[in-house]
C-alpha cells in the first residue's frame, strides 16, 4: 500500500511537477534572455566553411539570392543563408528570435526606433568598418546615412549599431504622357497643383493618387508639408526642444493635408486604398497624374514584363512637392536610410559577418543590388551598370547627384508612438472626424520626453 | 458468499488504483503538451501584462496599470470591443440565414447543384489576403467595380467610400466576411439537411404543412446542433479576425476597423509595447472563455454536425 501510494504520488507529482515547472518558468521569466554574452567575438577561424545567417525584409528574396550568389563567387569560404520575410512577419520573427537567443548573424534594420530596440543585441561596427575601408570610411557614405544610422543613440554613444545598405528620397512623381496630353508642366505651387487637379479630374485621372490606407504614405506627405512650412521643426518637437506638436506650423501642415482632400487633388476614397499593390497598379495603368512615392519607384522598370509606362521608366519623372507657403519649395528633400544592416552578438564570427555586410553595401553584391534600382545606394559612386533608356539614367542622376547629397532631414520619426499618433491623426482629419488642431493635440498627447 | 464478496472488493480496490497510476502515464504526454502549449503561454502573457515591457530585456513591474489604462484611457480599445460586437452579431446571423437558404436551395434537385455548391464554398478556401486585395479594388470609389457599375447605370448611391469612411468601414469589412464564410455555413447546413429523417418531413407534409412551415417549424429546429456549431465557430472567428482587416484597412481609417487581434499586433510589435499588448490578449482570452462558457451553459454543448 505504501509502495503503491509512493509510486502514485511520484507519477502524479511528475505530471503536476512538469506542468508546474513549465508554467513556473513563465512566471519567473526564466526564458533565456541576453544573447551571446559569453561568446568570444573573435572566434578562431576554422578551415571549414564559415556560415553567416542573414534575416531581413529587404531586399526582396530574389534580389538577396542574386546578391548572395555574387558574394559567394568572391568568398567561397563564407556560406550565407538568408531568411527574407514581409515586414510585419519580420518584426514578429525578430522579436521572438531575440527572446529565444536565436537571432541571425546579420539583421535588417530601420534607423531610429527599430535599431534602438535591438541595440543591446548588436555589436558596434565602426572598428570593423575602419579595418575594412580605412579610417575615413565614413566619407564613402552619403552624409544623411551616417547621421541617421545613429538616430536615437543615447547621449554620448556615437557607435554605429548598423550601417546603411540603401538610402532614399521622399518626393512625388508625375506621369509624363498625362501631363503632355493635358499640356501642363509639373506644378511648383499649390495653386498650380489645384489648377492641374481640375484638368485631370475632368480627364478622369487622379490628380494625386494617394494610397492613404497606408500610414507611411500619409506621413510622407505630411512630412513634406511640414518640411516646406518649417524645416526641421518636427525633430525639435520630438525632442521637446522648444517646440510642441500643437504649435501653429504643425496645425498649418495638417490643414494643408486636409485641403488636398477637400480640393479634390487627392482621389475619392483615398483612405481606403493601399499603396501596394492597389495604387501601384492604378499608376501603372495610367490613372495617376502624380503620386507620392520615393526613389524606390525606379525599380518598377526592372520587373519582368513591365507595363508600357514603366519600360525604361519612360512614363515617369520625379518632382518635388509643390510649395504651399508662397516662399518656394525648399532646396533640400527628406529621405535617408531605407534599410540598414546590423551584426548581432550571436554572430560566431563577426569579421566574416562584416565581410558580408561590406560586400552587400559596396562590393559585388552591392552592385547586384543597385542594378535592380531597388533604391539608392548608401555609398557614393555606386551606379547601375546598365540603363535601358537615357531618361532612366537622367532620373538616377537626379536622385544620386542632385538630390541625395542635399537630404538633410529624416523621413522617419524617433518614437513609434508619435509616428502612429501622427498617422492616425492624418486619417482622422482627412476623414473629417477631427479638426487639424485636435489631430495635432492627439500627436502631442502621445509624445513623451526622450529617455 | 462472504469470500466472494471480499474477493470482489479486493479486485475492485486494487485495479482501479493500478489503472489510475498507469492512466497518469498515459495522460502525461497530453499534460506536458497542455503545459507547454496552453498553460505556459497563458502564464507568460499574464505575467507580461503586468509589465511595462517592450518584449526584449527586462520589463518594469507596473501591477495592473496596463489594465487601468486599457479600460479608462484607451478609446481605441473601446473601438475594438465595439467592433467585435458588430462583427459577432453581423456576421454570424446573416451567414447562418443565407447559408441556410442556400443549403435548402441546393439540397433540392436543381440542375448543376454540385457546381453551385462548389462556387458558393469557394471563397471559404481562398486566402484572406487575396480576398482583401480583391475587395479593396471592388470597393474603391476611384475606378473600382462598384463605382464603375454606379457610373454606367447612374446608381450614384452605389459609389461610396466604403473603406475610407470611418462610419461605414467596419460594416464594409463585415460584408466581405459574410461573403467569404456564407458558403461554409451552407456546407454545414447541407450536411445537416442530408441527415434529417425523411419520415419526419414526410409526416409534416402529410399533415398539410406548407413548405415554409416545414422549413421554419420542422427543419430549422432539427438543425440545432448545426446552429450551435456555427455560433461557436462564428464567435471564435470574430475574436480571431486579423488577416482580412489587416489587408483591407490595416485597422483604419483612424482605427475605425481595429479589432482586438490587429490592435494587439499594433501595440506589441509595431509600438514596442508588449506589456500592453499582453494585457489586451488577456482581456481577449477572458472574453473568449466567458463566451464559450455562456454558450455551453445556456445554449448547450451539442456541437456536432451529424450523428
Amino acid at each position: 500500500m505504501s509502495a503503491r501510494l509512493t509510486r502514485r504520488r511520484f507519477l502524479g507529482s511528475a505530471a503536476i511537477g512538469a506542468t508546474g515547472y513549465v508554467t513556473g518558468l513563465a512566471w519567473r521569466g526564466e526564458v533565456k534572455a541576453a544573447p551571446g554574452s559569453s561568446r568570444r567575438l573573435n572566434a578562431a577561424r576554422r578551415q571549414e566553411t564559415i556560415e553567416v545567417s542573414f534575416g531581413s525584409w529587404s531586399p526582396i528574396q530574389q534580389t538577396t539570392d542574386k546578391m548572395i550568389e555574387a558574394f559567394t563567387a568572391n568568398h567561397p569560404e563564407i556560406k550565407v543563408t538568408r531568411s527574407i520575410l514581409n515586414y510585419p512577419e519580420y518584426i514578429v520573427d525578430l522579436k521572438t528570435r531575440a527572446a529565444s537567443d536565436s537571432l541571425p548573424d546579420i539583421i535588417g534594420l530601420e534607423p531610429g526606433a527599430l535599431t534602438q530596440e535591438y541595440r543591446d543585441f548588436l555589436i558596434p561596427l565602426q572598428d570593423l568598418a575602419a579595418a575594412t575601408w580605412g579610417d575615413d570610411w565614413q566619407s564613402n557614405f552619403f552624409p544623411i546615412g551616417i547621421d541617421q544610422a545613429r538616430l536615437g543613440n543615447p547621449s554620448g554613444d556615437e557607435s554605429f549599431y548598423g550601417l546603411p545598405l540603401l538610402t532614399q528620397t521622399i518626393n512625388l512623381w508625375y506621369t509624363v504622357p498625362l501631363f503632355e496630353e493635358a499640356g501642363l508642366q509639373p506644378p511648383t505651387t499649390y495653386d498650380e497643383m489645384k489648377a492641374a487637379a481640375d484638368v485631370f479630374n475632368e480627364m478622369g485621372v487622379a490628380p494625386l493618387l494617394h494610397g492613404a490606407a497606408d500610414g507611411w504614405q500619409r506621413r510622407d506627405i505630411y512630412m513634406q508639408l511640414i518640411h516646406n512650412i518649417a524645416p526641421g521643426l518636427i525633430y525639435k518637437a520630438e525632442l521637446g526642444d522648444g517646440a510642441s506638436f500643437t504649435d501653429a506650423p504643425f496645425v498649418e501642415a495638417m490643414t494643408w493635408y486636409k485641403r488636398l482632400f477637400d480640393d479634390k487633388i487627392v482621389q475619392d476614397g483615398a483612405l481606403g486604398l493601399s499603396a501596394y499593390p492597389q495604387s501601384a497598379a492604378l499608376i501603372e495603368a495610367g490613372k495617376a497624374a502624380m503620386f507620392p512615392m520615393g526613389a524606390w519607384w525606379q525599380q518598377q522598370a526592372t520587373v519582368e514584363n513591365p507595363p508600357e509606362l514603366s519600360q525604361g521608366l519612360q512614363g515617369y519623372a520625379p518632382m518635388k512637392f509643390p510649395d504651399v507657403t508662397g516662399n518656394g519649395a525648399p532646396e533640400d528633400l527628406l529621405g535617408g536610410i531605407d534599410v540598414m544592416l546590423g551584426i548581432t552578438k550571436n554572430a560566431k564570427d563577426p569579421e566574416a559577418a562584416f565581410t558580408v555586410v561590406a560586400d552587400f553595401i559596396s562590393g559585388a553584391a552591392g552592385q547586384v543590388l543597385i542594378n535592380t534600382f531597388n533604391d539608392l545606394p548608401a555609398v557614393s559612386g555606386l551606379n547601375p551598370e546598365t540603363y535601358e533608356t537615357e531618361h532612366q539614367k537622367q532620373v538616377w542622376e537626379t536622385f544620386t547627384v542632385d538630390w541625395l547629397p542635399k537630404v538633410k532631414f529624416a523621413r522617419q520619426l524617433r518614437d513609434p508612438k508619435v509616428k502612429q499618433a501622427l498617422e492616425d491623426a492624418l486619417a482622422g482629419v482627412a476623414a473629417g472626424e477631427m479638426s487639424p488642431e485636435d489631430g495635432m493635440a492627439m500627436v502631442q498627447a502621445a509624445w513623451e520626453p526622450p529617455r | 458468499m462472504a469470500k466472494q464478496v471480499v474477493a470482489t472488493r479486493a479486485t475492485v480496490s486494487t485495479w482501479p488504483r493500478l489503472g489510475r497510476q498507469e492512466g497518469l502515464l498515459f495522460v502525461l504526454p497530453a499534460l506536458l503538451l497542455f503545459a507547454v502549449f496552453v498553460a505556459y503561454p497563458i502564464v507568460y502573457i499574464l505575467r507580461a501584462s503586468l509589465l511595462d515591457w517592450s518584449g526584449l530585456g527586462a520589463g518594469t513591474f507596473v501591477g495592473i496599470d496596463n489594465y487601468i489604462q486599457l479600460f479608462r484611457e484607451d478609446p481605441i480599445f473601446r473601438k475594438t470591443l465595439r467592433n467585435s460586437l458588430y462583427w459577432t452579431f453581423l456576421t454570424i446571423f446573416p451567414q447562418m440565414f443565407l447559408g441556410f437558404l442556400l443549403a435548402v436551395l441546393l439540397n433540392s434537385k436543381i440542375i448543376g447543384r454540385t457546381i453551385y455548391r462548389a462556387i458558393f464554398y469557394l471563397p471559404a478556401i481562398i486566402s484572406p489576403v487575396v480576398i482583401g486585395i480583391v475587395w479593396q479594388r471592388i470597393y474603391d470609389p476611384f475606378g473600382g467595380l462598384l463605382a464603375d457599375i454606379a457610373q454606367r447605370w447612374d446608381l450614384d448611391w452605389l459609389s461610396r467610400p466604403y473603406l475610407a469612411d470611418p462610419k461605414i468601414a467596419i460594416f464594409s469589412c463585415i460584408a466581405v466576411n459574410v461573403w467569404q464564410w456564407t458558403g461554409f455555413s451552407m456546407l454545414l447546413y447541407l450536411a445537416g439537411l442530408q441527415t434529417l429523417p425523411s419520415e419526419v418531413l414526410e409526416a409534416a407534409e402529410v399533415d398539410g404543412a406548407s413548405v415554409i412551415q416545414r422549413l421554419v417549424q420542422v427543419v430549422w429546429p432539427m438543425l440545432r446542433p448545426i446552429h450551435l456549431t456555427l455560433i461557436l465557430l462564428g464567435v471564435i472567428g470574430a475574436l480571431q479576425t486579423f488577416a482580412l482587416i489587416f489587408i483591407l484597412t490595416k485597422g483604419g481609417p483612424n482605427n475605425a476597423t481595429q479589432m482586438m487581434p490587429t490592435y494587439i499586433f499594433l501595440q506589441a510589435f509595431q509600438l514596442q509595447n508588449m506589456g500592453y499588448g499582453a494585457a489586451i490578449s488577456v482581456v481577449l482570452l477572458m472574453i473568449a472563455l466567458m463566451s464559450s462558457l455562456f454558450q455551453m451553459r445556456f445554449l448547450g454543448a451539442r456541437f456536432v454536425v451529424s450523428e
